[in-house]
């Protein structure tokens, strides 16, 4: 699977993320890195223990970097529980959670198969 | 050289994306939270080109980093591009409260992203420049206005030495002694500060005062034309032998008019007037010229009071010394010439002063 299809799987915006970012193999290293990033794990830890400070923060860190990635249902997912959580108020956003978590999984086992297809490209 | 950027941001994905994109034309350092950028700012806050900086981070957020950038003055001269994805304007406004230059939003484009940093690195690197432009000139003036005051202290000086060579050269001749020259000075000194103090109407400033008093010295300048035989004369003069003696006032302000640009033109026209008229008196019968009232400098009408009084409490070749007493009432009198009503009035009020400056200088 090259990077264009890997994009087309997850919902298109390739073109976009080409005009914007210049260089495929850039993009394709971009989404080889995301499998590091933490602010997932992060932000699903300090839900389970009621940090919610952290949570917002690492919500909108995953928002940022999604939409610099044009990861767009991850990011709109991570947008809609960063705004939830803004309010910094205590409430059940578990819906919201799951709804990032299902996006997050489908971008991470793309990029996966992305990287094992190719290979020496990243 | 490339110049520096540092980037600032959480999201490590975010940073490398940035250096990728500007990594051909700067060189870039990276910090992961406000802390580590402000210590870096700290160490090389002058080497850096612009900052690229996220708003929010765990601990010292971006806001925090503006506040310190803001305190030290550093956003004055580094520029900072706010790369936060936070849209909110209530954000936004803060941001430019604090200087910041531009925003980066989210999600990053080569092209923009380029531009906006090279744009405000450039306005920022021109804007310096010129400050610092500016700065050199600023200090290139202030050394020349240290030398004009050096120049100006120089003259002041030879001026006054000026004036004391050709007191000395009346001294060597042993026309007036040296005492006298210097006691003449001090009740000068003395009578023109009381009448600065009582009659602001003559317009006399502590600069002009010590231009009178050094000038003062000069007032008997003339006598070095007037041959001994007349000058050292123990008994009383001729009519022609006073005549000629008289001269010593048009001669003296000949000599003062004669030294030309060596001095300033205040010392010049207080010595000339001195010279000439210190023997005019109010009512008009003195010479050379016959002023009379306010006509007579008020330079010339100060130091003639001095001269006078000096002249009564000292002993002459023609004549004995009076007492400090019978010397100030032959003045008021108008017993020596009448002086000036104003003038009197303050030598009556400096009496004490005067007897205290002959007793000391005896």
């Amino acid at each position: 699977m090259t990077i264009k299809e890997g994009y087309d799987l997850l919902g298109r915006n390739y073109e976009e993320v080409l005009y914007r970012l210049r260089n495929e193999e850039r993009i394709a290293k971009y989404a080889i890195k995301f499998l590091d990033d933490t602010s997932f794990a992060t932000l699903k830890d300090a839900l389970s223990t009621g940090d919610i400070e952290t949570a917002f923060r690492a919500a909108h860190t995953l928002k940022g970097v999604c939409q610099n990635l044009s990861f767009t249902k991850l990011y709109e997912s991570s947008n809609a529980i960063t705004e939830e959580l803004r309010t910094l108020e205590n409430k059940d956003v578990s819906e919201y959670l799951s709804r990032v978590e299902e996006d997050y999984n489908r971008v991470i086992s793309a990029i996966r198969q992305m990287k094992e297809e190719s290979g020496p490209l990243a | 050289m490339k110049d520096k950027i540092l980037i600032v941001d959480d999201a490590e994905l975010n940073r490398d994306i940035l250096t990728e994109i500007l990594e051909e034309e700067y060189t870039i350092i990276q910090a992961a939270d406000g802390r580590t950028a402000l210590s870096i700012m700290e160490k090389q806050v002058e080497e850096l080109a612009a900052v690229l900086l996220d708003l929010m981070m765990p601990e010292v957020d971006g806001f925090q980093v503006l506040q310190v950038m803001q305190e030290k003055k550093w956003i004055e001269k580094l520029p900072v591009l706010i790369i936060s994805g936070e849209t909110a304007i209530k954000a936004e406004k803060k941001c430019f409260e604090y200087g910041v230059s531009d925003f980066i939003k989210k999600p990053f484009d080569n092209f923009l992203v380029k531009r906006r940093v090279s744009n405000v690195v450039n306005l920022f690197q021109y804007q310096n420049e010129l400050e610092k432009k500016v700065e050199k000139q600023t200090e290139t003036l202030r050394k020349q206005y240290r030398l004009l005051q050096m120049q100006a202290e120089k003259l002041h000086k030879s001026n006054e030495n000026i004036v004391d060579i050709l007191g000395t050269v009346v001294e060597y001749r042993n026309l007036e002694s040296g005492e006298h020259i210097q006691r003449v000075k001090g009740f000068t000194e003395i009578l023109a500060k009381e009448l600065m103090k009582e009659y602001p109407e003559y317009g006399l400033t502590e600069q002009q005062i010590h231009t009178i008093v050094t000038a003062s010295s000069l007032h008997d300048v003339g006598k070095i034309a007037i041959p001994d035989h007349i000058l050292m004369k123990p008994g009383r003069l001729t009519k022609e032998e006073f005549e000629y003696m008289k001269s010593h006032t048009t001669r003296g302000s000949e000599i003062i008019a004669h030294i030309k640009d060596v001095w300033e033109e205040d010392y010049q026209k207080a010595g000339y007037e001195i010279c000439r008229h210190h023997h005019e008196r109010y009512d008009g019968k003195g010479y050379p010229d016959g002023l009379a009232g306010e006509d007579i400098p008020i330079s010339a009408q100060i130091v003639s009071v001095a001269d006078v009084y000096d002249a009564l409490v000292s002993e002459r070749v023609y004549k004995s010394a009076y007492s400090k007493d019978e010397a100030f009432h032959m003045i008021v009198t108008g017993e020596c010439g009448v002086f000036s009503p104003k003038l009197l009035e303050c030598f009556r009020n400096v009496r004490k002063e005067f007897e205290e400056l002959a007793d000391r200088q005896k």
